[in-house]
């Protein structure tokens, strides 16, 4: 209460009065506790006090509407808060109600608000002016955008140019949609980024089981052994991180395998900081020692592992017996010492033990993930997932409570109102001969094989896709995309101006999480979700009584969605139907119209296992309740799914090998007999694990029938320290950034801006730098300059550097991510030769937020993956990210953040590591084995050459 | 303003646990916390601290959760001159922007480094708690943010809460104890390395960021930069990183716990450094305020001792002392980054704080002399001679009072010298005989040399106590860094000179040819620049020495 003095002081008027009565709001319970979020009966009608003007009690009345984040893979829930005075979005909060995130975000999920008022970000459909790349654009409608664009492709449909048509994506986070409309359109027209990502590690799960991820159920492990840093990062950072920690507070050991001090293996009860790509052989050792000391898992292994296929193929004559599979195993791995672990590793044996001893224990409660890091990095990177999901196979944790189960089990496979047929054709830009084993498409190489002239891209969708910066070579890209004859249009879908937009024909802007639909399932733990991602203005709107047509007419500008856009392109590419691809699109509601998105979500929940119970308990149609919550939980957990009977109706008419105990129904096996009972198993021909790959040995890779370590194109044995030579790790991401999404979120790039070389002191030492000291940074193909970090938290003779920095824009193009943007210039020699500088680090600059002016830091950092070459495994056709580096200290020349690349030695390293491969076709003039995932799966017709061939 | 009463509630306190064996350090309270609050760019109310130990391979990361700790004792909260920060009955120590007069004290006062200037609203303000989210029942945006439950809010009154089972079922730590602040924050695996700011060594720039530009306070050197467009200005450059991160080299034993573990530390991410908070305008109205006190003790003190009044001495030294105090008021202003706000100091005063009593001080002073001296111009001799006796009082509490404010600043480990008072009561010897004795060498006055002898003394004493301040063993890291910053770090150069040429020459001038009235001038002006000089060093140091 105010003193005697200030009393006076104010009613007198010598101050202004401060002192008001105002009503409070009452709270949400009696006492002291507190709630985490409102209940969601108040969500259409929230009141709490603005902290901004806070201790005034200003009161503001929100609108809660839940959608999911858009920045990495995760989709974690989160609620926008809608002023209902304004009508904007005020912040975002998590989602209590969705079963991944379970409330709680990382750094990146309030941030969203930062990328929706972003100064830069652009608000309408835009066309080049000019030559593509010169940084000239004019507005046009959506209209004008979309019958151009259809007319594109109608042209090219009629004219069976179907394989000239093609959408390449990011991170799609939109569970099935675009397989099913570029279906509907019949091209086989899907090209993504998982072969920079995670095909490695995918092809060596599918060779096990099929599947092609982990899920791990971290929560009720005993061990948990992760080659990744699921503390700060990656598939699926928070709901991952938070299940890890659980399980280490509930006693569970976390054993972390990586070169450099990660977040995530400085929380580790056993950091192992193995030399990159010698972690399979780590792997193997600790194998070795489970089988060696009987902490193998008899049952499972017996049960669920094809060994009698192993023993039949590799020693005829031998009896079949489980305990001749266990001594063979020893004697196959029997070189496989920790001693011999610790030679490749520089991890101690005696850790190596007594970790393998833990795994042991630990039994069926062993979690384990593998995503990009080591897999994603090495030359053989597959074996590294590969050998991993032995020690689950080994311990018999695969699909148990507290082990590691199939990413499949834990997802949720959408019904949509129409499924159009598998396509006809077989796009070899994106799954070429070379590559029969490729887990997805060789889409780094795109810019390689347009040069070599295998074919052009009518038209070319990005979608948040920005490879030019993201990939590898991105010199190659630049050229790729300024030419015309190779791309006749680019589209770039994007929300925000991206170094590969800047090339586009057309940039048309795409929501945000709280901006546009989409439906999302993640094996995050061991149960099954959906969320779903929703326009939160077109939510409101709609809760006031309007309904907005398209999106777009209630985002910020004219900024769209991707659902409803291809949508309308797709009416619009077959108006009177007579290309097949407008019975697709109508509704199967109203018969003949347009679907609206609305209908195909509608469609999606009313066929959701327990969702239109669930929201008849309160009142709401599926669709309602998904409004309202933003998730539901399909399934609270699945366990052993390899166990499921084959019900009456899926076996009959079905045949059982005698022998194997394949289950075979047209042709194709669906099940296999255990312990008597006939169980649905792996999708692998055995239908079993496969220990023993005939695929490998079919497709003429026989020294990798089992799982084996590779030696890394980067092992000591290619590395010449003496030469200032070094393995470079590219591949880490930090908490706080997301590739290249996250460049106009002012309070993550004000954490994180730039991206030092990691160098231990006894490297620094030697090459006679310090942190801060500029060196040239020598690749196959190139250079970059960049300063150095000294640290005790790498391994010595490792560099390592964080791929998540460097990002840059032109002088001439459009003010984009100048919260994160260096302006640079690029100077071509027309022989193929690039040089990058940058003329300015990051500055303030004027906007409508205060804060653009306030830019406190100018480093940006350093793009290095622009220097790297191509090198693409010859089996998982994974881009290989870890370079041999020659590092020098910087040239009186160089200047920080200077990047030059040859992309003529670009070609020359793409076709040396093209010279690895032993292309299709396999066993019957395949191109790739059936029973393999593909992605956009073709008509099995297709997967044949044709006769000719 | 509040509208609860403490009638209403139960007692209630509200803290918060730091769980270390839980934070994975990915920043999600620091960006919810910037949501919640829109906080601007450069300035935090919470943040990850991250610091590294050890050798590869036997090295961590650690992460620390750094904001407000709510203090039972909270020094900010004593030290408000306007009662801008304020504990609530609930125990959370929180901020109303518009009293605040942006006099930055509290940043001085706070041990740990939890205020900052909103560039914005140009106030003080920092982690409140979510005060506005507790009064309607919510966690605060941090606690629900956190994917690891690493932060536990709630009442510590309430035995059944969470906080309190986990308090009491857990070994825990807080930040700087020895502080008596009573933090209400409390960690479980807290890390010295990560929890003392002296114990890990601080590079240049984080791992990941580097600071270029000003931040806070200092935000409007960065704003004008992108309103000048493209050209990078240097001098606008210059002056908005005013404050180098303090290094090695210079602080001297910041490893301190390297002795103790055979350890090494460093920090990898900090916030940006806020630069130094009071400036050039402290150093200057303690000047001005030594000769305005100083001038009227030793001007009245000559006079009264004269039987036969000389009472252009009397009008002289009020005179002097007057416009010296307009001066002091004027710097004091200058130094709000709220200066419209300046009588909120008077008009709204929280008394504890010593900037409330100096500023009464200051005011009742500056009313006495005034009155003195209409009432000597008006021939009232006795009503001028009998003011004298408050006046000197009030002179002398001017004098000193900013040794009770730097005090109460207890972040600032150096300025807690039980010698400050007397440090300042010298200053304002030093000042006022330095002022009169000028007036007498231009022949204005004639006080028979008496003001030379006490300048000559004034410098010895200042010599002595300054020699005392320095040399005397102290019991903080913080505190004995600055004194090694002093003596053999940045202001190496800057003290010598403050000393020899401020104090040592014109005493020996003074001793040698005291009668010499251009000795007498150059002494004194000397003098003036070398407390000036001194009290930017005492007032500047201590500001560089990191609290979080």
């Amino acid at each position: 209460m105010p003193g005697i003095v200030e009393k006076i002081a104010e009613s007198i008027g010598l101050i202004p009065k401060l002192h008001r009565g105002e009503d409070g709001l009452p709270r949400l319970q009696e006492g002291s506790a507190l709630q985490n979020y409102p209940p969601p009966e108040r969500w259409n009608d929230w009141t709490e006090y603005e902290a901004k003007a806070w201790p005034r009690r200003e009161k503001r009345t929100y609108d809660i509407v839940p959608t999911t984040c858009f920045n990495c893979e995760s989709a974690c829930g989160l609620l926008a808060y809608v002023d209902k005075e304004t009508g904007q979005v005020r912040k975002f909060e998590g989602n209590p109600y969705h079963p991944g995130s379970r409330g709680r975000n990382c750094a990146k999920g309030p941030d969203t608000i930062n990328q929706m008022t972003d100064p830069d970000r652009i608000l309408y459909p835009l066309r080049r002016v000019g030559k593509r790349g010169e940084g000239k654009w004019e507005r046009v409608s959506w209209e004008e955008a979309l019958d151009d664009i259809a007319g594109r492709i109608r042209k090219a449909l009629q004219e069976k140019r179907h394989n000239e048509v093609v959408y390449h994506v990011g991170r799609p986070g939109h569970e099935g949609y675009m397989d099913r409309v570029l279906q509907g359109w019949g091209v086989d027209g899907h090209n993504s980024h998982t072969n920079i990502c995670s095909s490695g590690a995918r092809f060596g799960y599918a060779i096990w089981h099929g599947h092609d991820r982990p899920s791990p159920d971290h929560a009720h492990a005993r061990v948990i052994l992760l080659i990744s840093a699921h503390l700060e990062s990656g598939h699926y950072f928070n709901p991952h991180a938070q299940r890890i920690i659980e399980g280490k507070m509930n006693g569970a050991k976390l054993v972390v395998m990586d070169p450099r001090l990660s977040n995530t293996a400085s929380l580790a009860d056993y950091w192992m900081p193995t030399y990159p790509g010698s972690e399979a052989a780590v792997l193997l050792a600790m194998a070795k020692i489970i089988i060696d000391e009987g902490l193998y898992n008899r049952d499972y292994l017996e049960n669920w592992v094809n060994w009698q296929q192993w023993l039949e193929a590799a020693y005829p004559g031998e009896p079949v017996v489980f305990e001749k599979f266990i001594e063979k195993m020893q004697e196959v791995y029997a070189d496989y010492t920790p001693e011999f672990a610790e030679k490749e590793s520089g991890v101690k044996a005696s850790i190596i033990r007594e970790v393998a001893i833990e795994i042991g224990k630990a039994g069926t409660r062993f979690a384990t993930h593998n995503w990009r890091s080591a897999g994603s990095g090495n030359l053989g990177g597959w074996a590294v997932a590969r050998c991993l999901h032995f020690l689950n196979v080994l311990t018999g944790s695969v699909g148990t409570e507290g082990g590691t189960s199939p990413n499949d089990w834990n997802k949720f496979k959408p019904k949509f109102f129409d499924q159009p047929p598998a396509q006809k054709f077989w796009n070899e830009l994106h799954f070429p001969r070379e590559y029969p084993l490729a887990f997805f498409e060789m889409s780094f190489l795109l810019p390689h094989f347009l040069k070599e002239k295998r074919g052009r891209l009518d038209t070319y969708f990005t979608r948040v896709f920005n490879p030019v910066w993201t990939y590898p070579d991105g010199f190659m890209w630049i050229e790729a995309l300024k030419d015309e004859e190779a791309i006749g249009c680019h589209v770039a879908l994007t929300p925000t101006w991206s170094e590969t937009a800047y090339f586009a024909d057309y940039v048309l802007p795409m929501g945000h999480a709280s901006e546009r639909h989409d439906l999302n399932t993640y094996e995050t733990h061991a149960g099954v979700w959906i969320a779903f991602r929703q326009p939160v203005l077109r939510e409101v709107a709609r809760r006031r009584g309007q309904n907005p047509r398209f999106t777009y007419e209630v985002n910020p500008g004219e900024v769209w969605e991707e659902d409803e856009f291809w949508i309308q392109l797709s009416w619009r590419i077959d108006p009177d139907g007579t290309l097949g691809v407008r019975k697709h699109f109508e509704s199967p509601y109203r018969p003949g119209e347009c679907v609206t998105v609305d209908e195909y979500y509608q469609y999606i929940f009313d066929h959701t296992p327990g969702l239109p119970e669930t929201a008849a308990k309160e009142g709401l149609s599926p669709l309602e309740y998904m409004r309202k919550y933003g998730a539901f939980l399909v399934e609270k957990s699945a366990y052993l799914k390899n166990e499921e009977p084959l019900n009456e109706a899926q076996l009959a008419g079905s045949t059982t090998d005698p022998k194997t105990g394949v289950i075979y129904k047209n042709g194709k096996a669906i099940g296999v007999v255990v312990k008597g009972r006939a169980c649905v198993g792996f999708p692998t021909p055995s239908r079993k694990q496969e220990f023993f790959s005939q695929t490998m040995i079919d497709w003429k890779w026989p020294e990798y029938a089992l799982p084996t370590y590779i030696k890394s194109h980067i092992h000591p044995e290619n590395i010449d320290y003496s030469k200032g030579e070094f393995p470079l790790l590219p591949t880490f991401r930090l908490p706080v950034l997301i590739h290249s999404r996250s460049g106009n979120a002012k309070w993550l790039y004000e954490i994180a801006n730039r991206n030092p070389i990691w160098m231990h002191p006894s490297d620094a030492e030697r090459l006679g730098v310090r942190t801060g000291s500029l060196v040239r940074v020598n690749t196959d193909i190139g250079y970059f300059v960049d300063k150095v970090w000294v640290t005790e938290g790498v391994k010595p003779g490792v560099l390592v550097c964080s791929h998540h920095l460097g990002r840059w824009r032109r002088p001439q193009d459009a003010p984009g991510n100048r919260w994160a943007t260096a302006t640079v210039q690029i100077d071509e020699d027309g022989q193929g030769g690039y040089r990058m500088r940058q003329l300015r680090g990051i500055t303030p600059f004027r906007s409508a937020d205060k804060d653009s002016a306030r830019i406190y830091w100018s480093d940006g950092g350093v793009h290095q993956n622009i220097t790297f070459p191509v090198h693409p495994d010859p089996i998982s056709g994974m881009h290989c990210w870890h370079q041999k580096v020659r590092v020098e200290k910087a040239h009186p020349e160089d200047q920080y953040g200077d990047i030059f690349v040859d992309t003529n030695k670009s070609m020359e390293v793409y076709r040396q590591w093209l010279a690895m491969t032993r292309p299709a076709p396999g066993p019957n003039n395949l191109r790739r084995p059936l029973w393999m995932k593909r992605a956009l799966r073709p008509v099995d017709e297709a997967f044949y050459f044709p006769a000719e061939t | 303003m509040l509208i609860w009463s403490k009638s209403k509630l139960p007692v209630m306190k509200y803290g918060f646990i730091i769980d270390n064996r839980k934070c994975i350090g990915c920043h999600a309270c620091t960006t919810a916390c910037k949501s919640e609050h829109d906080v601007p760019l450069g300035v935090f109310r919470t943040w990850v601290k991250q610091v590294e130990k050890g050798t590869f391979p036997n090295t961590r990361r650690l992460f620390s959760v750094l904001r407000c700790n709510h203090c039972t004792d909270a020094p900010c909260v004593e030290i408000c001159p306007v009662e801008a920060l304020y504990t609530r009955p609930d125990g959370i120590v929180d901020f109303d922007k518009q009293r605040c007069i942006g006099c930055k004290s509290c940043m001085q006062a706070c041990p740990y480094d939890a205020l900052y200037i909103d560039p914005d609203t140009r106030t003080a303000a920092k982690c409140n708690y979510c005060a506005h989210r507790v009064d309607v029942g919510l966690e605060p945006a941090c606690v629900v943010v956190c994917p690891e439950h690493a932060i536990i809010s709630g009442d510590m009154d309430d035995p059944a809460s969470e906080i309190s089972v986990t308090l009491a079922r857990h070994q825990t730590t807080v930040r700087k104890p020895e502080k008596s602040t009573k933090p209400n924050l409390f960690y479980i695996d807290g890390d010295e390395f990560s929890l003392s700011p002296m114990a890990a060594e601080i590079p240049e720039g984080n791992l990941w960021s580097a600071q270029a530009r000003g931040v806070g306070h200092y935000a409007r050197y960065t704003e004008r930069l992108a309103w000048s467009g493209e050209d990078v200005v240097q001098e606008l450059l210059e002056k908005s990183t005013v404050t180098e991160v303090p290094t090695n080299g210079e602080l001297g034993p910041t490893r301190n716990i390297e002795v103790l573990t055979g350890q090494h530390g460093r920090r990898v991410y900090g916030i940006p450094d806020k630069g130094i908070m009071w400036g050039w305008e402290v150093p200057a109205y303690v000047t001005t305020k030594a000769i305005a006190s100083g001038a009227y003790l030793l001007g009245l003190a000559l006079f009264l001792s004269q039987a036969e009044r000389n009472w252009s001495l009397f009008y002289a030294s009020l005179g002097i002392s007057l416009v010296f105090l307009l001066l002091t008021t004027a710097l004091l202003v200058k130094d709000l980054d709220q200066p419209k706000r300046f009588l909120y100091v008077i008009l709204r005063p929280q008394w504890r704080s010593w900037l409330v009593r100096g500023g009464y001080a200051l005011t009742l002073f500056g009313g006495i002399a005034t009155l003195q001296l209409a009432a000597g111009w008006l021939g009232w001799s006795e009503v001028a001679e009998g003011l004298t006796l408050p006046g000197v009082f009030l002179a002398l509490i001017v004098a000193i009072y900013t040794a009770f404010l730097f005090a109460q600043a207890r972040g600032r480990d150096f300025w807690q010298s039980p010698m400050l008072p007397v440090h300042m009561l010298v200053h304002s010897a030093v000042g006022g005989a330095a002022a009169l004795a000028m007036l007498e060498a231009f022949g204005a006055l004639s006080l028979g040399g008496v003001p030379a002898q006490v300048l000559a003394l004034g410098l010895l004493a200042n010599i002595l106590v300054v020699g005392i301040e320095l040399v005397m063993p102290h019991p903080t890291t913080d505190a004995k860094a600055v004194v090694k910053m002093i003596l053999h770090g940045r202001y190496r150069r800057a003290f010598w000179a403050a000393l020899g040429l401020g104090n040592i020459v014109p005493w020996i001038g003074l001793f040698w040819h005291g009668a010499e009235p251009a000795v007498v001038v150059a002494a004194a002006l000397l003098a003036l620049w070398g407390i000036y000089r001194l009290e930017k060093i005492w007032v500047e140091g201590p500001q560089r020495i990191p609290l979080a």
